[in-house]
């Protein structure tokens, strides 16, 4: 049967069963028949009898109230309050030189975009704030949660000279009443995407921050949590806190069970990517993986987006890029070649990971491993595993070697391996450009179907999907019956009725 | 007032709406195990606010004062002893 011929009927079947808001099938070479489904809201929300939405809000308004009402955040230091910030491996409280270090490049990053008019959304208790409002002209810091934002005057008492410059607000981060278009310089979100109730609400976020950021200036949303990732950050966890003796087969449904109770936003670096060709006020968008040295869930499975509003875009012609994956360079032969390219430009893509190439062998171990394979058997398959990739902070400590080079990473291609690339620029040729304009490569355009995942949702999603199939494998022939349902949040469509692919 | 067992079968919910259908026992670790996340910590809260008139903003919170239903109970003793 002719593909369109196919299509159309897997379409008209799919559009009468009452999950489906929408639908597109298309078929390429590499995976055959792809099938997205756009869910309908309601149905899903009825699958599960749950309230979404307002509800996730106000629950995780309740979780940092709380965070605050200990007696630890009552003694914490000034601008250091790290309550709540645990680890999910450990189940413990991050040790604090960990949480200083992430700190302290943060502010180090959001310092380079030359902030002098910031909003912050999702201020907490100021550990930015602290650091970032001493040297700008205004600073408006918002959050949602009165206990916390009660913690954040009492430390401001303790600072008078910040106080005249700090404007404290309480409210919801979609919330932009009585700010003018253009009145800042810079708006920052670090660590609290995550704890939005979908993207859609992220996206009402980021229209109105776009609305308010004067051309020239940023919108810096730190540590956001990769979903291209999610598979081997979930099965690192589990695999961490497994029992020698636990069998893969039971690992595998404890991995199944943690996405499907993940109750926080992932976001694929794509989702910042899609932004500017929604938004002309965009001119670029960066994206990095996080600095530091310190080995935590952070510096492995987090990402910061920096939106560049207004101004010109300067990316020079294609930059040509070799590609790591063909040498496998080590650090000390990257080394050597700039040592030997003094004055040349210089673009490696695709380079392995190490922080994560463990995360990653083992996630591939265990979606083939035999059921009987005990997690103690995993973790000496790994052990024999050898280490190729290099660390993004190496590269980056490359700069105060005295080579001359400047060195730019980005994070922006989303592969599933997690890999990232990386632009040596001579210090010359810089020119005083903090942030030079480069063309990183780009996600496949597949990685732009899934954006986000929907907290909360797994298992009513899941559900959908096995009906779903159900659907199709009652109804239609067996060769026609898909293989795989992927739920979408929406379907861009060109021209007629065919999928943007 | 509510007693042990409408704790029990709250928490035994809430497990089971995350995917854990474990055996339950009233000594088990409920967060600091990880077998409830920091946001199920809020449905505990929210319970025994709406069920025991407890009042946290005034007596302060800390995880391990709910990681179990045993301690869960004797939360709502002493609150209660205090009222």
């Amino acid at each position: 049967m002719q593909d369109n011929r196919a299509q159309a009927i897997i379409e008209d079947l799919l559009r009468k069963h009452p999950g489906v808001k929408d639908t597109g099938v298309f078929f390429d070479d590499r995976d055959g028949c792809v099938v997205l489904v756009v869910p309908d809201d309601r149905y899903l929300e009825n699958i599960s009898g749950r309230a979404a939405g307002s509800n996730v809000l106000s629950k995780w308004r309740k979780t940092f109230d709380l965070s605050q009402l200990t007696k630890e955040a009552a003694s914490a230091p000034v601008g250091f309050n790290t309550i709540g910030w645990n680890s999910s491996y450990t189940r413990q409280p991050i040790h604090t030189d960990e949480i200083r270090e992430w700190v302290e490049n943060t502010v180090r990053d959001i310092l380079q975009l030359a902030p002098k008019t910031v909003y912050e959304i999702g201020c907490g208790t100021g550990m930015l704030l602290m650091r970032i409002a001493p040297g700008s002209k205004r600073y408006a810091a918002a959050d949602f949660s009165p206990v916390v934002l009660n913690r954040l005057r009492e430390q401001l008492r303790t600072v008078p000279a910040l106080a005249e410059r700090v404007e404290v607000m309480e409210r919801s981060a979609d919330n932009f009443e009585g700010i003018d278009d253009d009145s800042f310089d810079t708006v920052v979100l670090n660590s609290v995407a995550q704890y939005f109730p979908s993207a859609a609400y992220l996206t009402e976020v980021m229209e109105g921050a776009i609305r308010i950021v004067k051309p020239g200036g940023h919108i810096y949303v730190g540590d956001n949590r990769s979903l291209p990732l999610l598979p081997a950050f979930e099965s690192s966890v589990e695999l961490f806190q497994a029992a020698d003796a636990m069998r893969a087969d039971d690992l595998r449904t404890r991995i199944r069970r943690r996405e499907e109770r993940e109750q926080e936003l992932v976001l694929s670096a794509a989702y910042f990517l899609s932004l500017r060709h929604r938004h002309s006020k965009l001119s670029r968008v960066d994206i990095r993986p996080l600095c530091g040295r310190a080995d935590n869930e952070m510096t492995r499975y987090r990402f910061a987006a920096i939106l560049h509003v207004g101004g010109e875009i300067k990316a020079s012609s294609q930059e040509e890029f070799l590609n790591w994956t063909e040498c496998k360079w080590t650090l000390s032969e990257i080394r050597s070649m700039l040592m030997a390219h003094g004055n040349e430009r210089i673009g490696i893509k695709h380079i392995q990971n190490s922080r994560i190439e463990k995360d990653l062998a083992a996630l591939a171990i265990l979606r083939d491993a035999e059921d009987e394979l005990s997690a103690a058997e995993l973790r000496q398959r790994l052990e024999q595993t050898p280490a190729q990739g290099i660390n993004p902070q190496d590269l980056i400590d490359l700069e105060s070697e005295g080579l001359g080079f400047s060195v730019i990473l980005s994070w922006a291609a989303c592969r599933l391996d997690g890999s990232y690339d990386a632009y040596f620029v001579p210090k010359e040729l810089r020119q005083g450009i903090t942030s030079p304009a480069i063309r990183w490569p780009e996600p496949e355009a597949r990685e732009f179907m899934r954006l986000a995942n929907a907290p909360g949702q797994g298992k009513m999603r899941n559900e959908l999907i096995a009906q779903l199939l159900t659907h199709c494998s009652r109804q239609l022939p067996p060769e026609l019956v898909p293989r795989e349902i992927t739920l979408v949040d929406t379907l861009a469509r060109r021209g007629g009725s065919n999928i943007d692919s | 007032m509510k007693g042990k067992t409408e704790i029990h079968d709250f928490v035994r919910e809430l497990l089971t709406n995350s995917g854990d259908d474990e055996p339950l026992v009233d000594q088990d670790s409920l967060l600091i195990s990880g077998r409830l996340q920091s946001i199920d910590a809020v449905e505990i809260v929210v319970f025994l606010e709406e069920n025991f008139g407890i009042d946290f903003t005034r007596i302060g919170f800390d995880r391990e004062q709910i990681d179990s239903i045993d301690l869960i109970y004797a939360l709502t003793q002493t609150t209660a002893a205090g009222n």
